[in-house]
């Protein structure tokens, strides 16, 4: 009962003073990915297409969740204990596990939210459809929020500062976006280049996410991809169970 | 060590404490232990290792070597922090709490955390914010939200409080609260371990007080007893028209004289030697100008024994 209730109301603090904090920046997060969808819609064909964008859709999805995971977590995470905010609440008997699963929650919920924007001017602009089965959908978009909230924790594990864990997260996050497939489909890349970036967990993850939400894939055909973003899930636990510092 | 041996002990143990950071020893083999129930100080300049013995206290900080022990738990295993944590109510010198929050949402959340009615109005109250549970962190003064990290700190009824400079920052009306609660704290057979570098507060508030300077403790007593110790003589200064000492007041002590000033050095009480005085001008009617008298205090002993002045610190 304790346990729920500090992860109810830790949750709930989390949404009123991120939201505070982030109320001017609100906007944009959600409006941002929106107008990329829009912007790149047009370039990429001369026009709206609905193919372009329901290749978009799900890769900006995607991106969100690995910039969520880098900027959202691991970022965070470093200012917090800049600020000394983590020093305090290592002193109170919470476990540690629930600090960590509130901000998944938080995150998840505002991942959700640009999802959902997404997919609605998605299908109202460009007749995006969303076919795969839901459940399968959700899995894929848990997994990867898992995957990258795990390893964005090693940079806030890693990173002495604020500054440096902001320069780690520049340098991961703006590259993957335009070589995993969320934004430039890598097959216009020469096949040993494609082959290669596949190796990657961001793209197998977005490659997976827009095959079971709008390719009509089934979840079993990426076996192997999700074992994979498992073991990655896994590793990034590990790594930053072992390296976190509170202090 | 059973349950019942852990909590008949000492609240506090601990033994030959160092702590490096690189090549600076901030604690340099500090050892001191505080009974249940006790106010204990630290008290120094900054950077004399206070704040650092404190976090190695609470698990804040690993001690290169040595060992602590809160209520016969050791801060540094992983098992028995896990214990000590809800036992156990901090308040830092560096307090940060998320600058959106509001007062009333940091009670609450504090109070999930250890398991506790929520009772954000009263602790509001207690500390002097009362009405202000909607303000956030960002629009309080300093001295504001040191008043909040203490009611952080007691909110849950813990059995040890450690407080690092609790007054800093904060005006003569956070004083008073802080003091306040502190004598609440020792009614209720609390025990607390407080470091300042203001002597007033010292004096005031701790039964034993450690002198720290370089990471050492240079001296421990009740501060009463460290002023007897350290603090030197009194001194009665009187500047008379045709005064001189007689026999009977050379032998309270020294007497020298300076100009048209007389100063007597005296190791009895102070009182008694000024009367004295007093009577033999008068006795022969010669005209006090000046007359003073100066008790040894704390501030004295903390010069005779650090060799310098508290200050403000390096």
């Amino acid at each position: 009962m304790n346990v729920l209730r500090m992860f109810a109301v830790q949750t709930r603090m989390n949404f009123l003073w991120y939201f505070r904090r982030d109320g001017e920046m609100m906007f944009w997060t959600l409006a941002m990915p929106v107008f990329f969808l829009v912007l790149f819609s047009f370039a990429f064909s001369q026009g709206p297409s609905g193919r372009s964008a329901t290749f978009l859709v799900p890769g900006i999805i995607g991106a969100q969740v690995l910039s969520s995971g880098f900027w959202g977590v691991g970022v965070m995470l470093a200012t917090f204990r800049e600020k000394h905010l983590l020093r305090r609440v290592y002193l109170t008997p919470m476990p540690r596990w629930i600090f960590f699963a509130s901000l998944v929650a938080y995150r998840v919920t505002l991942l959700a939210v640009q999802a959902i924007i997404l997919v609605t001017v998605g299908s109202l602009l460009f007749h995006v459809r969303i076919t795969g089965n839901p459940v399968a959908v959700l899995i894929v978009l848990l997994l990867g929020t898992a995957t990258f909230v795990s390893l964005g924790t090693i940079i806030g594990a890693l990173a002495k500062t604020t500054e440096s864990a902001n320069n780690i997260a520049s340098i991961l996050t703006v590259p993957l976006a335009f070589i995993s497939d969320a934004y430039i489909p890598i097959d216009r890349f020469p096949h040993a280049v494609s082959s290669a970036l596949r190796l990657l967990p961001s793209t197998q993850f977005i490659d997976m996410f827009r095959g079971v939400s709008v390719d009509g894939a089934s979840l079993a055909s990426y076996g192997v991809w999700f074992a994979v973003l498992v073991a990655w899930t896994i590793f990034g636990t590990v790594v930053s169970a072992r390296t976190f510092r509170w202090v | 060590m059973s349950e019942n041996q852990a909590s008949a002990g000492p609240a506090i143990v601990v033994e030959r404490l160092v702590k490096r950071y690189g090549d600076v020893e901030a604690v340099a083999g500090l050892s001191f232990s505080v009974p249940r129930g006790a106010i204990f100080g630290l008290l120094g300049r900054n950077g004399a290792g206070k704040t650092t013995t404190l976090e190695c206290c609470i698990g804040l900080s690993k001690p290169t070597s040595g060992s602590v022990r809160i209520l016969g738990l050791d801060p540094t295993s992983a098992r028995d922090f896990a214990a000590l944590r809800s036992r156990i109510g901090v308040q830092l010198q560096s307090t940060s709490l998320p600058e959106k929050a509001a007062v009333g949402e940091v009670l609450e959340l504090y109070a999930a955390y250890y398991g506790i009615t929520p009772r954000a109005a009263e602790m509001a109250s207690r500390v002097g914010l009362e009405g202000k549970l909607d303000r956030q962190i960002v629009q309080m003064s300093g001295g504001e939200q040191q008043r909040l990290a203490l009611a952080l700190a007691l909110q849950h009824d813990p059995e040890v409080v450690f407080l690092d400079e609790p007054t800093a920052g904060m005006d003569a009306f956070g004083r008073r609260i802080l003091w306040a609660e502190v004598e609440a704290l020792r009614a209720a057979g609390k025990t607390i371990i407080l470091t300042t570098h203001y002597i007033e507060e010292a004096e005031r508030l701790c039964d034993t007080l450690c002198v720290v300077q370089r990471g050492r403790i240079i001296a421990e007593d009740t501060p009463e007893n460290l002023v007897t110790r350290y603090g030197g003589d009194a001194t009665v200064c009187i500047t008379a028209d045709g005064f001189s000492p007689d026999d009977a007041l050379r032998g309270l002590g020294t007497w020298a004289k300076a100009k048209d000033e007389w100063q007597l050095v005296t190791h009895g009480e102070p009182g008694l030697a000024l009367a004295a005085v007093v009577t033999h001008a008068n006795a022969i009617s010669a005209t006090v100008r000046s007359l003073d008298m100066h008790r040894p205090t704390l501030e004295d002993a903390f010069i005779a024994v650090t060799g310098e002045t508290i200050g403000e610190g390096e």
